[in-house]
């Protein structure tokens, strides 16, 4: 066995790291608080005490005759999903639940898997998929289908560049939707027989948080009540962002097709 | 007939787009997109016999949870993996669209309709999720895990 004093604050590192991981690829928040908890046990603590809401992580653990310490992690983004990532950081957590690896190479392990991003051609080809089968399904025609997907793929490319700029979800959700619904709407004005709803709607499944929505009701239902209504409260404030920057696309596109 | 497979086909597609887009394993793909496939199978089936979308929506759920920790055992892997693939086609962003479109043309008590449809899919699907996710957990504890 490796001592405790020497490890345990590179320890809490390590735990808090992969509590915000686990965020960050989009897992449960009962399964964050279980992992960490689980971690800590069987490093050898005696108590642990973690909790997690979506923006924090407050960890506390007592190893046998040591004083209890605590460490706290605030947490930027907690929305997106990794599922590679989960995949890898619950075989990790198996793992060293089953028998505990020596800290700096779980430190080591752990940073290897926050490198492993997945590639930009994988996200343009699940874009373009993913909005052209909505299109189709809600009932829309092969050529909305096709449209749809492409514009798909310019979402996903101005999704990467406002990345860089740090731009807040509000801002960037008014963007791309200010955006998209311009340039679905001037194409439908250009080409009649397109529908701008289907068009709208097959890519409105990428940039909608139906998917955090349910996981905020979820999370509301398992008894995570605070993570559930802070999670429900940013979804509605992103979708009324939305909604905001395809009406300010369409209001502007009446205008500019009357000028015309 | 041609509609419902053309849905179901789509619902296929759809669900492996966004599990490429999460980054899904290659070798999970396949089964995980079919969860999408088969959870709306069991909504259609549902909402043909008893018209009541809400009811459907709950039951392709808990069928989705099924599937998927059924899977998750036998892969070894966490469940969300393919939780999320197979409600993917539950998600109501058609309802929550017209939603939006309503509130911006002004017709408000369109909007409230959609608005209402969208909650109540939302709610369908997290109480199926959660519903089946704790009697599994019940399950599991009772094995002495």
């Amino acid at each position: 066995m490796f001592s405790i004093a020497d490890t345990q604050s590179e320890l809490m590192d390590c735990l808090l790291d992969m509590g915000q991981l686990l965020l960050s690829c989009g897992a449960e928040i009962s399964r964050v608080e279980d992992t960490v908890s689980r971690m800590g046990m069987a490093y050898g603590a005696e108590q642990v005490d973690a909790f997690v809401i979506t923006s924090i992580i407050s960890l506390s653990m007592k190893f046998p005759g040591r004083e209890a310490v605590t460490e706290t992690r605030r947490i930027y983004s907690s929305s997106g999903n990794d599922f590679y990532r989960l995949e890898k950081l619950n075989d990790l957590s198996r793992r060293c639940c089953a028998s505990p690896l020596p800290v700096s190479e779980l430190h080591e392990k752990l940073r290897h898997i926050d490198a492993g991003r997945k590639p930009m051609s994988v996200i343009l080809i699940g874009s373009f998929l993913g909005a052209s089968s909505f299109a189709l399904f809600f009932g829309g025609s092969p050529a909305d289908a096709l449209v749809s997907g492409i514009f798909a793929l310019g979402i996903c490319f101005l999704q990467k560049a406002l990345a860089k700029t740090k731009i807040n979800p509000v801002g960037e959700n008014l963007l791309l939707s200010f955006v998209t619904g311009l340039a679905a709407g001037l194409l439908c004005a250009a080409l009649p027989s397109l529908s701008m709803d289907m068009i709208l709607i097959g890519d409105i499944m990428l940039l909608i948080p139906g998917l955090a929505i349910t996981n905020s009701v979820r999370n509301m239902l398992v008894g995570d009540t605070i993570s559930g209504v802070i999670r429900l409260t940013e979804c509605l404030i992103w979708a009324c962002a939305l909604a905001g920057g395809f009406m300010t696309a369409l209001l502007l596109l009446r205008i500019i097709l009357k000028a015309v | 007939m041609k509609e419902i497979l053309i849905r179901l086909f789509c619902a296929f597609i759809g669900s492996y787009g966004f599990s490429l887009l999460f980054g899904l394993r290659k070798r999970h793909l396949l089964l995980a997109s079919l969860g999408g496939l088969f959870s709306f199978a069991v909504y259609l089936g549902v909402d043909a016999l008893a018209h009541n979308a809400f009811l459907a929506t709950l039951l392709a759920s808990v069928f989705a949870v099924f599937y998927a920790e059924v899977l998750a055992r036998l892969r070894k892997c966490p469940a969300t993996l393919f939780v999320i693939p197979a409600i993917i086609p539950l998600v109501p962003g058609g309802s929550l669209y017209y939603t939006m479109s309503n509130a911006i043309r002004g017709d408000l008590p369109e909007a409230v309709t959609y608005g209402r449809q969208t909650l109540l899919a939302a709610l369908a699907i997290a109480a199926g999720l959660s519903f089946v996710e704790t009697l599994w957990q019940l399950a599991a504890k009772k094995e002495g895990r």
